[in-house]
C-alpha cells in the first residue's frame, strides 16, 4: 500500500516523534484554548480530548470569542479501581480543574470534563501524585483494559483482575513523552533506542482497541462488545485459563453500509500467564500490520478479521505465539446486571454497589452524591470500584467497618436512591454526547433520564414495573453506550431524532437490529407502549423483552 | 490735523507751484514719507531680540497644532519662536523665561491632558518668583463640560500667583476655536512688540465668520454586542454605526452626548413635588421638566460641588461626595417648586463622551464601530451604571443617535512600512482595532505588534477570533496576552512588556512605533516599565521623535 494512501492520522501518528508532535508549542501558544491542529489527534493518546461546549458555538462566534475549547481527561484505570485516598485526590482535582462532575465511563474508568488548557498540567501532575495516569487512555492503543468489577463474582476474582493490570503495562506506548510534557521531566538523551517500541512501533494501530476480561457468570463487561475478549474459565474454584475472542466492536456510521457492529468470535482457549499474555500481544500485532490504515472507518480489528477470514487470521496468531490455541471452554453468563446492595464475597468482605444514573457523580438538589462519597472516602475503609455500567462498588468493607459505611450511606440517601431506581433505570446506559462530544448527533445522558421517566410510567401502565429491560442510548452510532447490545436501543441520527433498535438480548450475547429510523419522542413512546402492550399479552413464560421482539415484530 | 504754521507754510509752499512741480513735490513727500514710517515706528526693542517660547498639552493635537502656527507667524514678525510640549518642558527652565505662551486644553472634569500633567503639578505645588516671566495662556475647550477650559485658567492664575506678569489676559476657545485662538495671538504679538505690525486690519471675534461648531452626524445601531461571555463580571459592547459620508482616520474619536434612561427620571419624578409635565424655559425654549431632566442634567453622578450647592439649597448637612439625584432626593427631599427651580440652576449639563473609533473607514465602508465598557459601580448597596456607557450598551438594532467626530491628531498610523507597537487592554484595544483593519484593509508592510489584557481568557478576551484572523494572515505579528486572574498572582501588559524586552528592542530599533490607549494608571505602569526595560534614554527620544503616543482617560 502506497504512503499516499494512507489516512492523515498515520502520517501525524508517525511524524510524532514519539506521540511528543508539538504539543509543548500547543501549550505555550495563549491566543487560543485549542491545540494546533495534528496535536489534537496526539494528545488522545496522552488521555486527552480536545473538546468545545457546542452548546456556546454560536453565541460565542457573535461575541467574537472563539469556541469554548476545554478538554476530557480519562483516566487509565486497568479494572477500575481506586483507593479512598486516590479517590479523594479525584474529588479535590475535579473541583478544582473540571467542571466537578466525576463521570465514570461505560469502560469502567472515570473522566473529567471541561478542563481548560492552561489547566491540563496541574490536572496531571496531580493526578501523577496519586499514582493514577492517563496515558493511551484515548487514541489509536490499546485502551482501559476492563473486567468483571465485583469481586464477590468469584474466588479468583483478585487473581484475574491482576491479569488487566499486566495486559494494560505490557501494551502501554513505550515514549516517555506523557512524562516529558506533562510532568516536566528532562527528555533522556538517547531516549530513541530506550523508547523503542516493538509493539507499536512508530505507526501504533490503526484504530483505538478494546480490551474485556470477563468473569462468569457476570457478563457486566459485555466482552463480546470488545476488539479482544478474554473469558476467564474456572475450575474448582481455580482459574485455569482464557477463552480468547477477538474482532467485536460496536461502532457504525450512519449512510455507510461497509460498517457494522459485531460480536467477537471466539478462537479458543489458552492457560498459563506469558501464553495468555504472548496471545494478547500478538493478536495487537496482528491488527498492526494488517488493519486498514487508509480508511479510518474500516481499520476496527473486526473488518481485519472478516478480510481475513477467522480461520486464517487464527493461524497467523498460532503462527506468531509458537502454539496452538486449544479449543475453547464451556462456560455460562447469567447476568450482565450489577450486584446492587450489599453483598459478601468468599473472603468475608462486604462491597456495596450503588446506582449511579449514567454514571455522573454529582450534587444534585437533594441527592448529594458527592459530597457522600467524599464522606465515604474519609474513612478510607473502602475501596472505589467502577462498573461497565457506570455504576458504582464501595469495595472491600471488613465485617467491623459495614455498620459505619452504612451509616453514611443512609444518612445522605444514597440507599434508598438506589433501591427505589427500576430495574430498567438500573440497567440504562447513556454515553456523554452533547455538549462536549464532537460526534454527537442527538442528545443521550441530558435526555435519557427524562425519557426513562416516560417510559418507566408505559411500564407500569402495562404492569411491567418490575422488568428490567436493557436500554441504552448513544448520541450517535459509535457505540460508546454499546446501544448494539441493549434490548432497547436508541441510536441518535440528529438533534431529538433516534433509529429504535430492538431485539438484544440480556447476556450480551446476541446484537439488537434496527426497527424503526428517526424517531421522535412522540414516536418512540407510541411504538414502545404498543410493543409493551403486545409483550404483556403475547409474551412467554420468563421470556425477555428482547427475546420477545425477536420473536414477534422482528421476524 | 496739521498744526496751523506748517498748514500755512504748506499752502504757501503749492499755491503757484506748477503742475509739474506739485507732482515732484509729491513725490518727494511720498519719499520722504517712507523713511519717516521706519524710523518713528521702530520699537524701543528691535523685534528681532524677542524670543518666545510657546509650549502647549495637548491630548488631540490642536494645541499642538495651533503651537506652531503661532511660530510661524511670529516668524514673519521677527520674533523668535520655541515650540515646546509640555511633557518634554524642563520644568526649571520656566525661571529664566523671558515671554512664555501657554496653549492648554481641558479635558474631563477640569483635567490638563496627561502630557501636561508634571507641569501643571508642578506650578501647583511650588511657591517662588517668576518676576522675569511675561506670559500669557490660550485654554482649549469644550463647552459643553462643566469646568469649561478649567485647566487654562488654573494656569493662568498659578503663573501670575508665581510672580509672572500677564501680557495677555487668558482667552478661552471651544472646539471651533481657530477665531478666537487668532485674536489671542494678535494681541499677544501687540503687546510684544509694543504697537500694531500687522499688514491686516485687527481682527475681532465679531468680523470672523464663527464656524457653526460641531457637525453633528446621526448614526444608525447595525449591531450591538457584548463582547463578555456569560460568567464574566465585565461588560463590554461591539457597537456597529452605520453612518454615510462621514470620514474618519484611525485614531479619531466620537462624542456622544447622552441622554439619562426613562426609568431613573421617571423615578426621580416620583421624589420630586413637581409634575413631570410642567413646562419650563430652559437656553430659550420650553421644555417640559420630564424632558428637561433626561436630556439636559447630569442627574445620575452629582459632582461633590453640587452636591455642596444641593446642601446648601436644602440647608442640610450633606457630606459632599458623588451622588446619585436620586439618593439625594430620597434622603433629603425638596419641598417645594421654588426648590426644584433652585436644583435647575445648580445642576450640570450632560457632557460629551468620546469614544475611540474602533474601526477603519477603508474596512469598513460607510460605518463605525466602538467598543464601550458599561461602567458598573455600587452606591451604598446600589448597582449604578455609567450614564454614557448604558446609554450606548442600551441602544437596539435600527436605533439613531447623534454624535460628532473628535480628531486625533495626535494618534496617527506611521508610514505604511514602519513597524507598529500598540498597548491596548481592555476597551484600549478600540484604536487598535482600527489600526489593524486599517493595516490589513491597505496591505500595509510594517509589522505589528498588539499586546492585550484583561481579566479572563474565556471570558473577556475581546475581539479574539478577529485578532487570531489577523495573526494566521501575518497582519499581526506578534499578539501578547496578559489576562490578570487567570492565576494567583496578577499579570498585566506590563509584564509583558518586561517578558519581551529583548525582542521589544529590536523592534525600536528597527524604526518601530508605539502606542499606548486606555486607562490613565495603565499608561502610567507602562511608561515606567518601558522607562526600565528599554532605557529613558530611549523612551525620551521616542516621545521626542513623536515615535511614543498616548490616547489615554
Amino acid at each position: 500500500m502506497s504512503d499516499q494512501k494512507f489516512s492523515s492520522v498515520e502520517r501525524i501518528k508517525e511524524q510524532s516523534d514519539g506521540l511528543r508532535g508539538s504539543l509543548k508549542q500547543s501549550l505555550e501558544n495563549d491566543v487560543t484554548g485549542a491545540l494546533y491542529e495534528d496535536d489534537q489527534s496526539l494528545i488522545k493518546f496522552h488521555g486527552l480530548y480536545q473538546q468545545d461546549d457546542r452548546d456556546r458555538r454560536e453565541e460565542r462566534s457573535q461575541k467574537k470569542l472563539e469556541a469554548l475549547y476545554s478538554f476530557m481527561i480519562r483516566l487509565r484505570l486497568p479494572g477500575g479501581l481506586l483507593t479512598s485516598q486516590q479517590w479523594l485526590g479525584l474529588h479535590d482535582i475535579a473541583g478544582k480543574n473540571s467542571t466537578g462532575v466525576i463521570k465514570i465511563t461505560t469502560r469502567q474508568t472515570v473522566q473529567l470534563h471541561g478542563i481548560f488548557k492552561s489547566r491540563i498540567k496541574p490536572t496531571i501532575s496531580a493526578f501523577n501524585t496519586l499514582h493514577l495516569d492517563s496515558i493511551a487512555a484515548c487514541g489509536d492503543v490499546n485502551r482501559n483494559v476492563i473486567c468483571s468489577a465485583h469481586p464477590g463474582v468469584s474466588p479468583v476474582h483478585t487473581e484475574i483482575f491482576a491479569f488487566a493490570e499486566k495486559i494494560s503495562e505490557m501494551a502501554l506506548p513505550k515514549t516517555n513523552a506523557y512524562y516529558e510534557i506533562w510532568l516536566d521531566e528532562k527528555q533522556i538523551a538517547d531516549s530513541k533506542t530506550k523508547e523503542e517500541d516493538p509493539l507499536y512501533q512508530n505507526r501504533y494501530l490503526p484504530r483505538k482497541f478494546k480490551i474485556a476480561i470477563a468473569i462468569p457468570p457476570d457478563n457486566d463487561v459485555d466482552v463480546f462488545g470488545n476488539d479482544l475478549g478474554l473469558i476467564a474459565i474456572i475450575e474448582n474454584n481455580e482459574l485455569i485459563g482464557f477463552n480468547i475472542a477477538a474482532g467485536g466492536g460496536l461502532s457504525t456510521t450512519h449512510g455507510n453500509p461497509s460498517t457494522y457492529a459485531r460480536l467477537a468470535t471466539t478462537l479458543g482457549f489458552v492457560s498459563g500467564e506469558e501464553s495468555i499474555i504472548k496471545a494478547v500481544y500478538e493478536i495487537i500485532t496482528i491488527q498492526r500490520d494488517y488493519g486498514n490504515r487508509s480508511d479510518r472507518k474500516q481499520a476496527r480489528l473486526k473488518y481485519t478479521i472478516d478480510k481475513m477470514g477467522a480461520d486464517i487470521f487464527k493461524t497467523e496468531l498460532e503462527k506468531r505465539c509458537g502454539f496452538k490455541l486449544k479449543p475453547a471452554k464451556e462456560f455460562k453468563f447469567i447476568t450482565r446486571t450489577d450486584h446492587f446492595g450489599w453483598e459478601k464475597d468468599h473472603s468475608g468482605k462486604w462491597h456495596y454497589t450503588l446506582f449511579v444514573e449514567n454514571g455522573r457523580v454529582l450534587d444534585e438538589g437533594d441527592f448529594k452524591l458527592t459530597t457522600a462519597l467524599y464522606e465515604i472516602a474519609k474513612t478510607g475503609k473502602v475501596n472505589f470500584r467502577f462498573t461497565c455500567n457506570q455504576n458504582l462498588v464501595l469495595a472491600d468493607i471488613q465485617e467491623k467497618d459495614k455498620k459505619e459505611i452504612e451509616k453514611l450511606l443512609k444518612g445522605y440517601g444514597v440507599i434508598s436512591y438506589t433501591d427505589n431506581a427500576t430495574p430498567s433505570r438500573k440497567n440504562a446506559i447513556a454515553c456523554v454526547a452533547f455538549p462536549t462530544c464532537p460526534l454527537a448527533l442527538a442528545e443521550a445522558q441530558r435526555y435519557l433520564p427524562a425519557l426513562l421517566t416516560k417510559i418507566e410510567l408505559l411500564l407500569k401502565q402495562n404492569d411491567l414495573s418490575k422488568e428490567a429491560i436493557h436500554i441504552r442510548m448513544t448520541g450517535c452510532p459509535n457505540g460508546c453506550g454499546r446501544s448494539y447490545l441493549a434490548e432497547i436501543g436508541f441510536i441518535g441520527t440528529a438533534y431529538g431524532r433516534y433509529n429504535l433498535q430492538l431485539g438484544g438480548d440480556t447476556l450480551g450475547l446476541r446484537l439488537n437490529r434496527l426497527y424503526k429510523e428517526n424517531l421522535d419522542e412522540a414516536a418512540i413512546l407510541e411504538e414502545l407502549d404498543m410493543l409493551f402492550k403486545k409483550y404483556k399479552q403475547e409474551r412467554k413464560a420468563g421470556e425477555a423483552f428482547g427475546d420477545f421482539t425477536l420473536r414477534t415484530v422482528l421476524s | 490735523m496739521l498744526r496751523e504754521l506748517k498748514l500755512a507754510l504748506l499752502t504757501e509752499l503749492v499755491k503757484d507751484a506748477t503742475p509739474e512741480e506739485l507732482i515732484w513735490i509729491n513725490g518727494y513727500v511720498s519719499g520722504l514719507n517712507s523713511t519717516k514710517e521706519n524710523i518713528s515706528e521702530t520699537p524701543a526693542v528691535p523685534a528681532s531680540a524677542i524670543k518666545i517660547t510657546i509650549a502647549y498639552g495637548t491630548e488631540t493635537g490642536n494645541s499642538k497644532k495651533l503651537a506652531q502656527v503661532f511660530a510661524a507667524k511670529a516668524k514673519k514678525h521677527n520674533v523668535q519662536a520655541k515650540v515646546v510640549g509640555l511633557d518634554q518642558y524642563r520644568l526649571n527652565d520656566l525661571e529664566k523665561e523671558n515671554y512664555f505662551l501657554l496653549v492648554l486644553s481641558t479635558h474631563g472634569d477640569g483635567e490638563p491632558p496627561v502630557a501636561a500633567k508634571k507641569f501643571y503639578d508642578h506650578i501647583h505645588s511650588h511657591e517662588g518668583s517668576l518676576s522675569k516671566l511675561k506670559y500669557s495662556v490660550l485654554a482649549l475647550g469644550d463647552s459643553a463640560y462643566p469646568l469649561f477650559c478649567k485647566a487654562g485658567e488654573d494656569a493662568d492664575q498659578r503663573l501670575s500667583k508665581l510672580g509672572g506678569q500677564r501680557i495677555a489676559q487668558v482667552q478661552k476657545c471651544d472646539t471651533d476655536f481657530e477665531a478666537d485662538s487668532e485674536i489671542w495671538f494678535e494681541q499677544v504679538l501687540q503687546s510684544l512688540t509694543g504697537n500694531q505690525l500687522v499688514a491686516q486690519p485687527a481682527v475681532t471675534s465679531q468680523q470672523i465668520k464663527k464656524s457653526a461648531g460641531k457637525s453633528i452626524f446621526t448614526g444608525k445601531i447595525i449591531a450591538n454586542i457584548n463582547l463578555n461571555d456569560r460568567g464574566s463580571s465585565k461588560q463590554t459592547h461591539h457597537i456597529e454605526i452605520a453612518v454615510p459620508e462621514f470620514s474618519y482616520q484611525p485614531g479619531d474619536a466620537i462624542g456622544v452626548v447622552p441622554v439619562n434612561s426613562k426609568h431613573i427620571v421617571k423615578h426621580i419624578f416620583d421624589l420630586l413635588p413637581v409634575h413631570p409635565d410642567l413646562v419650563f424655559f430652559h437656553n430659550d425654549r420650553s421644555i417640559a421638566a420630564f424632558d428637561l431632566l433626561q436630556e439636559k442634567f447630569n442627574i445620575t453622578c452629582l459632582h461633590e460641588r453640587v452636591v455642596s450647592r444641593y446642601a446648601t439649597l436644602t440647608g442640610h448637612d450633606i457630606p459632599a461626595v458623588k451622588m446619585h439625584l436620586a439618593d439625594l432626593l430620597s434622603i433629603y427631599p425638596l419641598e417645594n417648586l421654588l426648590q426644584f427651580e433652585e436644583l435647575l440652576e445648580i445642576l450640570e449639563p450632560i457632557t460629551p463622551r468620546l469614544y475611540s473609533i474602533a474601526s477603519s473607514s477603508v474596512a469598513h465602508e460607510g460605518e463605525v464601530h466602538l467598543t464601550v465598557a458599561k461602567d458598573k459601580y455600587t452606591v451604598g448597596e446600589k448597582l449604578r451604571y455609567g450614564l454614557c456607557s448604558d446609554y450606548l450598551s442600551s441602544f437596539n438594532e435600527g436605533d439613531t443617535f447623534e454624535f460628532y467626530l473628535h480628531k486625533n491628531n495626535q494618534f496617527r498610523l506611521p508610514r505604511e512600512d514602519k513597524d507598529v507597537i500598540m498597548i491596548g487592554p481592555g476597551t484600549g484595544i478600540a484604536p487598535f482595532r482600527s489600526f489593524l483593519a486599517e493595516r490589513d484593509a491597505t496591505g500595509a508592510t510594517g509589522r505589528n505588534w498588539l499586546f492585550f489584557g484583561d481579566q479572563h481568557f474565556t471570558t473577556d478576551f475581546l475581539y479574539q477570533s478577529e485578532l487570531q484572523n489577523w495573526m494566521a494572515t501575518g497582519v499581526l505579528t506578534n499578539l501578547s496576552l496578559a489576562f490578570s486572574r487567570d492565576q494567583d498572582e496578577k499579570i498585566y501588559v506590563q509584564h509583558k512588556l518586561e517578558q519581551q524586552s529583548a525582542q521589544l528592542t529590536d523592534w525600536i530599533k528597527n524604526g518601530a512605533y508605539m502606542y499606548v490607549c486606555g486607562a490613565r494608571r495603565m499608561s502610567e505602569d507602562v511608561e515606567q516599565t518601558l522607562a526600565a526595560v528599554v532605557g529613558e534614554k530611549v523612551l525620551h527620544d521616542l516621545k521626542e521623535n513623536g515615535r511614543y503616543l498616548k490616547d489615554v482617560y
